[in-house]
């Protein structure tokens, strides 16, 4: 059960949580998670780069004043990065100093030598924690199926120390950039909630919030400037991320509203692709700033 | 409204999305009965994200999730929700009666050799020559398939498994062994990498001057997303469609009709180039080609600027491990890359082969099982 040191009654007192984590939830985002926690199950969150998926786990952790644990996924992903592993120096010394033929497997392989990965590590907490498995497309699917098992029963094995169960269930986010389907058991088993680019309004706020002291103009600027990009065909478009650290340095430079001049000089914190800058340049970029400047006279 | 009422709105509603196309388990209905159970009902965006996000997990099905949501809860004038089983019913029936006719006339000769054909005049004929192979020769088809799929290209795994001649000591059974000797890794227990197949991705062209080609390059289709792991499978004429999903089948028969069915455009124009942009942002995007190897299965033929068809390609070449192209055209000794989308696209290519008969692609299967990159990264 989650016998959290917090709990939410409503969608609206987690949302507000949330807010005082400096994250700007939408209320799907936030039915998603506040859902996740009532029914008891993984919510997964999938959508582009940059939306925001990693930092909402985080601020649900501060939300709920846990320990947020983070297992990064990668392609080779495997137990013993991602469960445990043993300390096999610490074994060998341990055996050496002994003597001979007084270590017995069983104190070899004991929980004093084991070392304790994300996944054991969260299963195995007595207090409240998040969990958070980021980009499981990237594992592959050997590792999908080991986690299903995970979080079907929210135990794990160990041959040598038998059978781990989790004192209290905790709160799973696993992360999707959908560079792959994920196997539908596993989807079966999570909530899923699919995360898009946020509109003007909310995008304006994250980037006030974010960026403490931005002129109001400014931060409608940068926000309807990027925005124009997603619109165009980018090899990386960018996400909520990418329009924070631009308007970080608009502001740092002293700006007050943007011009072609500045977002040239600094197309490099919104764009990280090389042909995406150059098909940027010139003309389209002119127009863009054009634009962004008339849609956040409007949108203010 | 009463706990009941609601299941059993729950429930219906469940019926209309299965309707749809959305696969909707009992275990879902339940979730979806505890999440409204958790929200405030009078709010219409909690109870919408509520079903949705128990009901749905898929990206693709939230549009048909909106539809069916507006229809059932708002009852809003909208166009009703597509009834995808009976469309696949009839798909399927014009496969088969395109089968049947096939089995007993020999008219489709008369389209001639599509080798020999420019695209637009093969594309005037417009006769499908699915019916060219024989029930056996499809079987045969299939058998070499499943071939091409066992011999698929390999990378190095970062699991590693017992294995004499490793190459990394395996320290849990070392450990175990030294118990006896107090500590001296008296034999030395190794492991190393397994190789697990390395992703796929194919890109069919099945517009009209590929018509021939068409369904025996489906069976391809159909073998490698047979496997399961890591393949997945696009068609392409005048747009890009990811057929990964319709081809999931067992029966070769039902793939090929959802197939069908799926790639509208079967029989129209190529736009290579469009489709290969469409592949790069969609799926390149989200890094599907990365590490792939990458298989285009076209004549080259395009319809618009060429010059798009190499800046596509050389993206494509950049995220892929190798890319080969399969043209069906180079079967004839004859044959000349001439056509400006092929000539494009040529220098981004690791391997052209032909796979206009069951031996090329046999070719192609010895190609695929030892690729070796061959472009720089």
């Amino acid at each position: 059960m989650y016998a959290a040191a917090v709990t939410f009654r409503t969608i609206d007192e987690l949302e507000a949580a949330l807010r005082a984590a400096d994250y700007l939830p939408d209320r799907g985002l936030s039915t998603a998670l506040f859902l996740s926690l009532a029914l008891e199950k993984p919510v997964l969150l999938e959508g582009e780069a940059g939306v925001g998926k990693t930092e909402a786990a985080k601020a649900l952790a501060t939300a709920l004043e846990a320990r947020l644990i983070r297992l990064q996924c990668y392609e080779g992903l495997d137990v013993s990065h991602a469960v445990y592993e043993w300390n096999y120096p610490r074994q060998l010394l341990h055996i050496r100093a002994a003597q001979e033929g007084t270590v017995s497997e069983e104190e070899l392989f004991g929980p004093e030598f084991l070392i304790r990965r994300p996944l054991l590590e969260a299963i195995d907490s007595d207090e409240q924690v998040v969990l958070l498995i980021d980009e499981i497309d990237r594992a592959d699917e050997e590792f999908e199926a080991f986690l299903l098992e995970v979080l079907s029963d929210f135990q794990i094995t160990i041959p040598e120390l038998g059978t781990i169960r989790a004192q209290r269930v905790p709160a799973v986010v696993l992360t999707s950039n959908r560079t792959r389907e994920l196997h539908d058991a596993l989807k079966r088993r999570a909530l899923f909630h699919w995360i898009g680019h946020p509109s003007i309004e909310r995008e304006i706020d994250i980037v006030k919030l974010r960026v403490p002291g931005i002129p109001e103009r400014l931060a409608a600027e940068a926000a309807a400037f990027v925005r124009g990009l997603r619109g165009l065909d980018l090899a990386k478009p960018p996400g909520v991320a990418e329009t924070i650290d631009w308007a970080h340095a608009l502001a740092a430079l002293g700006r007050e509203e943007i011009d072609a001049e500045v977002v040239e000089q600094t197309l490099g914190s919104v764009l990280k692709y090389r042909e995406d800058i150059e098909a940027v340049r010139d003309e389209t970029l002119a127009g863009l700033v054009e634009e962004a400047r008339a849609t956040a006279g409007k949108s203010r | 409204m009463q706990g009941t009422a609601i299941v059993r709105h729950v429930v219906t509603f469940g019926r209309v999305l299965r309707e749809a196309g959305i696969e909707v388990g009992p275990g879902r209905i339940v979730d979806a009965v505890h999440g409204l159970g958790a929200v405030d009902l009078t709010r219409q965006e909690d109870v919408y994200f509520a079903l949705r996000q128990t009901l749905v997990s898929r990206h693709d099905e939230l549009e048909l999730f909106d539809r069916a949501f507006t229809a059932w809860f708002l009852r809003g004038p909208i166009a009703p929700v597509v009834r995808q089983r009976q469309e696949r019913r009839f798909a399927s029936s014009v496969v088969r009666d395109t089968l049947e006719s096939a089995k007993d006339g020999d008219e489709v000769e008369v389209a001639g050799d599509p080798r020999e054909l420019g695209a637009s005049e093969h594309e005037l004929l417009r006769e499908k020559d699915f019916a060219e192979m024989t029930p056996e020769e499809f079987e045969r088809v299939r058998a070499l398939m499943e071939a091409i799929v066992r011999t698929r290209p390999r990378r190095t795994s970062r699991r590693r498994s017992p294995d004499p001649r490793g190459d990394v000591l395996d320290m849990r059974r070392m450990l175990r062994r030294c118990l006896r000797s107090g500590g001296d890794p008296v034999d030395q227990p190794w492991k190393s990498r397994k190789e697990v197949p390395r992703k796929l991705v194919v890109l069919c062209d099945v517009s009209g001057s590929m018509d021939a080609y068409a369904r025996a390059l489906l069976l391809f289709l159909h073998a490698l997303v047979g496997t399961g792991h890591g393949v997945e499978a696009f068609a392409f004429g005048t747009r890009l469609r990811r057929l990964t999903g319709d081809l999931a089948t067992r029966d070769p028969e039902a793939a090929i009709a959802r197939a069908t069915e799926a790639a509208v455009d079967w029989g129209s124009g190529t736009r290579i180039g469009s489709a290969l942009q469409e592949f790069n942002v969609t799926y390149g995007r989200r890094a599907l080609s990365r590490g792939a190897v990458v298989v285009v299965v076209s004549d080259g033929w395009e319809r618009d600027d060429p010059g798009l068809i190499g800046r596509e390609m050389a993206k494509l070449a950049r995220a892929a491990y190798a890319v080969v192209w399969v043209n069906p055209l180079k079967g004839n000794p004859e044959y000349q890359p001439l056509a400006g989308g092929m000539r494009a696209a040529l220098p981004f290519v690791d391997r052209f082969l032909a796979g206009h008969n069951l031996r090329s692609l046999e070719e192609l299967a010895a190609v695929l099982a030892g690729i070796e990159r061959r472009h720089a990264a």
